[in-house]
């Protein structure tokens, strides 16, 4: 579904992404591992059509998609849910969800996806007023992850969802994006939490400096000496 | 007593000008965090277009009264198309020099002065026809022109009108959510430099419509636009970011600014805007509306 082939990103001087490939398969979820300041967000934000991308290319469903705009990939269904606490803090918990339907503002079916987010996130629905800077940071999150699902993407990608968020949420966060891959979501995942990242995915690929170090089966990732040593702090 | 009503009545009908611009000189500072600095400008270019199109064109007044908007707005428009975007660079850079976005905005201010200056039109002193001629209107012991009625009522709507558009709409809410996380907006697939054109043009268009209805009361000048002292200081007043508070800071403005006329001296009002700016910059700097600076951080 996503082919992402050779891009190499920087920012001004500064390398950030050399030679980076990785596939997400339709109804697959990949993770994205790596340490701070490898280039994951990076890599994200490339697909995702705001860091322009200086070699390479991206293919989504088969169609060339590098160095599109970010209103048409979002509308094509590549949507990101970022890293922090990226909210409209000044608007309600509502009109933020709302506004997660932007590009599909003249299809019907947005009040159903309001209320699948709701069923999704009963905490939102309760909140749905109140204005979404006084959320905490776990209902913040969430909040974000109902917004990307307004738009009704076809692949969806997390960058470090479970961030200074307590294990209970973690565990919520995680319950989440399995239950929405059960519902055949498309999902990257980048994620520092390697341990519970590589339990809910299929493949995973390695980031270091920039560039992909390794890849393969979660399963085989999770045992390997390297990343053992590396990212599961074994 | 009914010198101070007099007073007070005509307060709030400058002050309902000078919050027409400062709503034009915040809503651009929130949507792009620029200070506008040719927002006085653009009421200048407002009253000449009204003019121009009045007297040159023969227009009816109605058909003035639409037309300028649109053209004020394609002003501010093509200004952030043409000038801030390339300044700027990509959208989202992460930062961007503000500095040199205000420079570029005087420079607007500058461009369009120099504009109308050499329009032989210009030369002599003008003064737009009111909306509205007739009679003064008593009420009570208080005398009002009609155009001073005209300028309350079409601000009030004016008022009405963005409530609705950036609290009951979509594209209002959009405007609102590029303003306060233009990253996060850019996400959800709102293309945020056309949003950024179009709160210029918006906000251009409200100065253009207060250039309108603030000629008739003056004589005309180029430099008329330094009306935008009093709206520098309405939106102080209303802690520069909430649009109820540049109502209310225009219209307290207006009307401190007759107070003084009359209780310490004429002479007193032009240094009023610049003392209320230094008392409400000492004492309270959020302004009276202004949300916490804490809160505003998250
Ligand atoms: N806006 C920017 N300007 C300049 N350099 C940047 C910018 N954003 C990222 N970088 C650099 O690019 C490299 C990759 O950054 P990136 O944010 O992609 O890392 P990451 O893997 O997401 O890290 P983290 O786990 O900390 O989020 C880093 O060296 C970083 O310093
Ligand atoms: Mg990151």
């Amino acid at each position: 579904m996503l082919e992402v082939r050779g891009i190499h990103a920087a920012y001004g001087a500064v390398r950030a992404l050399e030679d980076v490939s990785l596939s997400v398969g339709a109804g697959e979820i990949v993770c994205l591992l790596g340490a701070n300041g490898a280039g994951k967000t990076t890599t994200l934000n490339c697909i995702s059509g705001i860091v322009p991308v200086t070699q390479g290319r991206i293919l989504f469903e088969g169609e060339e998609v590098t160095s599109e705009r970010v209103d048409w990939l979002v509308a094509r269904g590549i949507v990101q849910v970022p890293e922090g606490r990226e909210i409209f803090p000044g608007l309600s918990t509502q009109d933020n969800l709302e506004l997660g339907a932007w590009t599909r503002r003249r299809h019907n079916g947005r009040a159903a996806g309001l209320e699948r987010v709701y069923e999704l996130f009963p905490r939102l629905k309760e909140r749905a007023a109140q204005r979404a800077g006084t959320l905490s940071g776990g209902e913040q999150q969430m909040l974000m992850i109902g917004r990307a699902l307004m738009a009704q993407p076809r692949l969806l990608m997390f960058d470090e969802p479970s961030l200074g968020l307590s294990p209970i949420l973690v565990q919520q966060v995680f319950r989440i994006i399995r239950r929405l891959h059960e519902e055949g979501m498309t999902i990257l995942l980048v994620e520092q939490n390697a341990r519970m990242a590589l339990e809910v995915s299929a493949r995973g690929y390695i980031l270091e400096n920039g560039e992909v170090k390794l890849h393969g089966e979660a399963g085989s990732l999770a045992t390997d000496p390297q990343v053992r040593e590396a990212y599961l702090g074994a | 007593m009914s010198l101070v009503l007099q007073g007070v009545a005509s307060g709030v009908v400058t002050g309902c000008v000078y919050a027409l611009v400062a709503l034009s000189l915040v809503i651009v500072y929130k949507a792009t965090d620029v200070v506008n600095f040719a927002g006085g400008e653009l009421v200048m270019i407002g009253a000449y277009l009204g003019l121009l199109l009045l007297l040159w064109f023969q227009l009816p007044y109605i058909a003035m009264f639409a037309l300028v908007p649109v053209a004020v707005f394609a002003v501010g428009a093509l200004f952030d198309r043409i000038t801030l975007r390339k300044v700027g660079g990509r959208a989202l850079a992460k930062h961007v020099d503000l500095v040199s976005f205000v420079v570029a905005t005087i420079g607007l201010s500058y461009l369009l002065k120099g504009a109308v200056r050499v329009v032989p039109f210009t030369e002599e002193v003008r003064r737009l026809p009111p909306l509205f001629s007739g009679p003064p209107v008593f009420i009570g012991d208080v005398v009002l022109q009609r155009q001073d009625l005209a300028i309350i009522a079409v601000t009030t709507m004016i008022m009405l009108a963005l409530w609705l558009f950036f609290e009951r709409t979509l594209l209002g809410k959009a405007l609102r959510a590029t303003s306060q996380n233009a990253r996060a907006a850019a996400l959800v697939g709102v293309p945020v430099s056309a949003m950024r054109m179009a709160v210029w043009g918006l906000a251009s268009a409200i100065a253009g419509i207060a250039g309108v209805l603030l000629a008739p009361k003056l004589l005309m000048t180029p430099d008329m636009g330094a009306v935008v002292m009093l709206a520098f200081a309405a939106a102080i007043i209303g802690g520069f970011s909430s649009l109820p508070g540049c109502v209310v800071g225009g219209i307290a403005l207006g009307v401190i600014q007759n107070l003084v006329g009359i209780f310490i001296s004429p002479q007193a009002i032009a240094v009023t805007p610049f003392f209320v700016i230094m008392l409400v910059l000492l004492f309270r700097p959020e302004g009276l509306f202004g949300e916490s600076l804490a809160l505003k951080k998250v």
